[in-house]
């Protein structure tokens, strides 16, 4: 009974930071520079806060339509941190687009790498083929975006990338993936033992929790850095502008 | 069964890197100016002594002396965060989460002591997360004026 309302509570605290995000983002106009980051929010708070509820309070937690209801959106979200990711990478790299065109290259082949594999996963369970591709899919999906995020933080460390506020949201994305993974990975050790699946039901909320108090964190404290108009024949420079 | 032992080790590991990373930045946060030697000369607090002997002499303090001054300061520095110009008397998100690494990075002072390695680094951090607190406090203090005098002033003049 506690678990089930801390679970709730979680589940609120979630939601209402999601919303509290997106009006953040809109109402100091941030949303220009952050859209990739403002689209994700947006699905999180649409399809997790919103329309799973829906179709949870509608049929019903062992109902068929609510299991293929969480397992597409589940895609979804994993394509769009995918999509997400991306974008920060291309944040990373807006000086350097030899390094961009690179970048990009490695990301089409990841996507059509986690493709091909949870298209051979298929090939070992014939029964259940629609559920098993999409689970497969966004197991691979997020575990890709965990190497990627790792990725993405080590190379804004090597190129002394001056961005803490993007050093922050990748970090809280790596929080949520990096959490979500170990949770995943316990779960599939221990053969979903009752305790292990508590801790899970627990682990996710809050990782996702985790990740948006940090986005918040990094969206309200870090410093902005904003152009100033330069003299006639100079490049224009950026100065940082403490966030109220 | 391996694969996921692995991916468990890793994710786990790259789930406390993240966090630690997060708490690195948020020490970053550049303050107007150097609100914390008002703080640490009213307060005697010793932990620049600390750090400036690390910095000279490439070892801290004989190590007693080195866990007891910054577990002192600590304990001075968030009763100050928590009671001193704090209209709410609790301790903010970022501030609770420095608290816990501040714990977890004694700890690993402690363990790196067993294990006779160096202690340097661990110190360090314990130093930076102390001046970031005593900047906090200082910043809090230094809005509030008695009269003519900010509340920094006020307290050197004691």
């Amino acid at each position: 009974m506690n678990d089930q309302i801390l679970i709730h509570g979680l589940q609120y605290g979630i939601s209402i930071l999601e919303a509290s995000l997106c009006v953040l983002l809109a109402s100091r106009g941030r949303w220009r520079r952050h859209k990739g980051l403002c689209l994700y929010v947006i699905l999180l708070f649409g399809l997790d806060g919103v329309a799973r509820a829906a179709v949870l309070h509608y049929f019903g937690f062992n109902s068929n339509q609510y299991r293929n209801f969480y397992w597409w959106t589940d895609v979804v979200l994993a394509l769009g941190a995918f999509l997400l990711i991306c974008a920060f990478f291309r944040r990373a790299c807006a000086r350097e687009e030899r390094l961009w065109r690179l970048v990009r290259l490695m990301l089409v082949f990841v996507i059509a790498l986690v493709v091909a594999i949870s298209a051979f996963a298929l090939t070992r369970h014939y029964t259940q083929l629609y559920i098993r591709f999409i689970v497969e899919f966004s197991q691979n999906l997020y575990f890709s975006c965990l190497v990627l995020n790792t990725m993405l933080f080590v190379m804004i460390q090597q190129l002394a990338i001056d961005d803490d506020e993007l050093g922050l949201l990748v970090c809280g994305m790596g929080v949520q993936f990096a959490g979500e993974a170990a949770g995943l990975a316990l779960y599939h050790l221990t053969l979903a033992e009752p305790f292990v699946q508590t801790i899970f039901s627990f682990l996710n909320p809050a990782c996702t929790l985790g990740m948006l108090l940090i986005w918040t964190y990094a969206i309200v404290k870090t410093p902005q850095a904003v152009p100033v108009r330069a003299p006639v024949g100079k490049q224009p420079a950026l100065v940082e502008a403490v966030a109220d | 069964m391996i694969m996921a032992a692995l991916i468990l080790i890793l994710s786990t590991g790259l789930f406390f890197f993240y966090l630690q990373a997060v708490c690195q930045k948020i020490l970053r946060r550049q303050f107007t100016q150097e609100f914390f030697q008002s703080i640490v000369n009213a307060n005697r607090l010793e932990f620049p002594s600390v750090r400036k002997a690390i910095e000279d002499f490439g070892s801290p303090v004989e190590y007693p002396r080195l866990t007891l001054t910054l577990k002192c300061d600590f304990l001075a520095l968030t009763y100050l965060l928590k009671n001193a110009a704090n209209v709410n008397q609790r301790y903010s998100y970022e501030e609770r989460l420095l608290i816990v690494y501040f714990k977890l990075v004694f700890a690993s002072l402690i363990t790196r002591h067993w294990l006779k390695l160096r202690e340097t680094p661990a110190a360090l951090k314990l130093t930076a997360i102390l001046e970031y607190f005593a900047n906090v406090v200082g910043e809090r203090v230094n809005t509030v004026r008695f009269g003519n005098l900010t509340a920094s002033d006020y307290l050197l003049n004691l």
